[in-house]
């Protein structure tokens, strides 16, 4: 009779603990988990950034939680492609704007424009125009801009110095940029420019502003042909090759210096110049903190043949369609374009934003010595065609480039067969 | 009798089961796949010969195919030489022969992207140890850009294969050294064999099929080198290192022309059918 009556007290206790994991349960399945993917993680100065900003997203919103999946910058676009494909992608992920076009077109973007509805009507204000065009794929925005820079020249005072020229007189010409340079080599040991000449994709932010500044293109205006047939492109083609082959005023190996290779030659003071940006110094400083890369290196325009121009860096975030999470994910990409962030990563990074009420007014980027030369050259600042055969044409051409600074071509022959494959891969397009 | 048989038969293949649906999964399915992808035009539906007629044209995928041949060619010749080389001599009775096995392992142990970094390092023409090195032993007078230039760029990146490969070949054929009984060497001597004889007549003929399976085994697998060409050169400068793997990977992931790419794989699966031919017909033999 006794033992009866005992099985109430275990009964209710059981009932009582079940109700409870069911809550806690419950709970825990409120709070999100999202995959956010950024090659930035790679990098000390950034991962370090990225991580306190995450730790702010999640104390403002304790319903998600944010999983880091470092990418090589490499490889991003392959990780993206193939994890895209399988329905698995990330759910917030970082992208090049050459990249956008080929991901529009395979659907690995998702289209945010309802979200941005949302937020109401100015929302997108805040950006440059150009940015805004770029993320936008049949007038649907499938992209929010992020980091937004022009490309210029980082220089090494003391070597210039050495060199004897005026560090407040830089050249302004490509003409007085080859006299500085010769000046500024010591075969064998030093050299006047650092040339990033690798099948890599920073390659075209470095050799586009040669093209541009000397009157050329790649393309025709409507992107239907190969542009690189007239005088100026050619002009700009022998220019950029003879730095090495003829003038010898680059570092040997120029093929396979990929821009971490050129940024370690500054480093380590093999070279006096580099055409870089905003990132520069702070990694710079990263690879020989005695070097006092803040204090040596400064920026200044790229010079000009014809006219002024330079390459455009701009960075965007993606939210995969496979999310399960659109709202929550739209947040954090929010969160991360956001002014208040934006600041941050130029505080941490040196990067500008691709918002105007950032680099445009922040006195920070105004009084900074790297950034206010990078935001001015922004109404110069030209980007690389938005066709999803870009990256293609752009293996091509590299592979031109390097055909003529190993001399295994004449540079007009192998501009030449560049422009002949580039119409046979537009081709296709039409 | 009969009834019996069958029946273990039955279990037999009911035991390979699990293993055949495995690789029906992870290989079978994403061939027929590349297969399928390879006959789709690129505009979407239906089916198509003309990525396959693209590459008969396709002056970049010829160039490719031709430095696969040689890459392929020239390593596992490289492979055979150093790997036998290198099994004569830790066939050898030596002091402290596991550790020099061990050691002779090494490179073959490192993943291959990590190789070609290593070796980018090594060849830098500013900073690489293997200029400074031969600068120092008054063999070069200048420093070499090693991936750079006209012929250098395919020789530095089949060296650096070399390096990487010989231990898979060097481990097979001191298999096979250490199979051939010790009396035939013997008797040899007594009967007045030099060293070379012993060599051509014991030795080669005792390795035999060893030197087919990594003869073969060495094409598959260089065949498909991908990653210490990737992490070396891109297949760069020009076109002078691009070989079928990169070139696929370069149409799949960077340019998204997922069916060219898959017409380019099935070629180079074809290829590898081939190429393989001999070391199956000797395995069926066998059998």
């Amino acid at each position: 009779m006794q033992r009866r009556h005992s099985l109430w007290p275990m009964v209710l206790t059981m009932i009582c603990v079940t109700v409870l994991i069911a809550a806690m349960s419950a709970g825990a399945q409120e709070r999100v988990t999202l995959r956010f993917s950024d090659w930035h993680l790679t990098e000390d100065v950034w991962n370090k950034s990225l991580t306190e900003g995450m730790a702010i997203f999640e104390k403002r919103y304790p319903n998600i939680k944010v999983q880091v999946e470092p990418v090589s910058y490499r490889e991003k676009e392959t990780k993206y492609t193939v994890e895209s494909a399988a329905g698995r992608a990330p759910d917030v992920m970082h992208l090049h704007a050459f990249s956008l076009p080929s991901f529009y077109e395979k659907g690995y973007a998702m289209d945010l424009t309802s979200f941005i509805e949302k937020e109401g009507k100015g929302f997108l204000d805040a950006w440059y125009p150009l940015p805004l065009e770029l993320v936008k794929h049949r007038g649907r925005v499938h992209a929010m801009p992020g980091d937004y820079m022009t490309m210029v020249l980082v220089c090494n005072t003391d070597l210039l110095k050495q060199a004897g020229t005026d560090v407040e007189r830089f050249p302004t010409t490509w003409g007085g940029f080859l006299d500085f340079a010769k000046k500024a080599t010591t075969p064998g040991q030093q050299w006047g420019l650092g040339m990033v000449g690798a099948k890599d994709p920073g390659f075209s932010l470095r050799f586009s502003p040669f093209l541009w500044t000397f009157g050329g293109d790649y393309l025709t205006a409507d992107l239907k042909r190969s542009a690189l047939d007239t005088p100026e492109a050619r002009e700009a083609f022998a220019y950029f090759v003879e730095l090495s082959t003829k003038h010898k005023v680059v570092p040997p190996g120029a093929t396979s210096a990929n821009p971490q290779d050129v940024r370690t030659q500054l480093a380590h003071k093999k070279i006096a110049c580099e055409i870089g940006s905003g990132w520069t110094a702070p990694i710079v400083n990263k690879l020989n903190p005695d070097l006092k890369a803040f204090d040596v290196l400064r920026a200044y325009p790229l010079p000009v043949k014809k006219k002024r121009a330079t390459a455009i860096w701009l960075s965007s975030w993606i939210i995969s369609p496979n999310t399960k999470h659109p709202q929550e994910a739209w947040e954090l990409v929010k969160f991360i374009s956001s002014k208040e962030m934006e600041l941050k990563w130029f505080q941490d990074n040196r990067v500008t934003s691709a918002r105007k009420d950032v680099s445009g007014v922040a006195p920070e980027i105004l009084n900074d010595k790297f950034a206010k030369v990078i935001a001015a050259e922004l109404p110069y600042g030209k980007v690389e065609p938005q066709i999803k055969e870009w990256p293609e044409i752009m293996d091509a051409f590299t592979g031109a480039v390097q055909e003529a600074l190993t001399e295994a071509k004449p540079p007009d022959k192998a501009l030449a067969d560049a422009h002949a494959r580039i119409n046979t891969i537009l081709a296709r397009r039409r | 009798m009969a009834t019996a048989r069958a029946k273990s038969v039955r279990t037999g293949y009911l035991f390979v089961l699990p293993a055949l649906l495995l690789l029906l999964a992870v290989l079978g399915f994403p061939a027929l796949f590349s297969l399928t992808l390879s006959f789709r035009p690129e505009s979407g539906g239906g089916f198509s010969l003309e990525h396959y007629r693209l590459l008969l044209e396709d002056t970049l995928f010829h160039q490719a195919f031709w430095n696969t041949g040689l890459l392929v060619g020239l390593s596992v010749a490289a492979h055979l030489g150093v790997g036998l080389a290198v099994a004569l001599a830790l066939n050898l009775p030596l002091r402290g022969q596991p550790a020099l096995r061990l050691v002779a392992l090494l490179p073959w142990v490192v993943p291959d992207v990590v190789t070609g970094i290593i070796w980018k390092w090594l060849y830098n023409p500013l900073n690489g140890a293997l200029n400074d090195i031969l600068l120092r032993l008054g063999l070069l007078a200048a420093p070499l850009d090693w991936l750079g230039g006209r012929y250098l760029p395919l020789i530095s990146v089949i060296l650096a294969n070399v390096w990487r490969g010989f231990p898979f070949v060097m481990i097979i054929l001191l298999a096979g050294l250490q199979a051939i009984p010790r009396e035939r060497y013997e008797a040899a001597s007594i009967d007045g064999a030099n060293a070379l004889q012993r060599f051509r007549y014991i030795t080669l003929p005792g390795l035999r099929k060893m030197l087919i399976v990594s003869l073969a085994l060495d094409t598959v697998w260089e065949v498909r080198r991908f990653g210490l060409i990737q992490a070396m050169t891109q297949g760069g400068p020009g076109s002078l290192t691009e070989v079928l793997s990169t070139l696929v990977y370069k149409q799949y992931f960077a340019f998204f022309r997922f069916e060219y790419a898959s017409a380019m794989a099935v070629v180079m699966a074809g290829v590898l059918l081939l190429v393989s031919l001999p070391y199956i017909r000797m395995i069926s033999r066998e059998e």
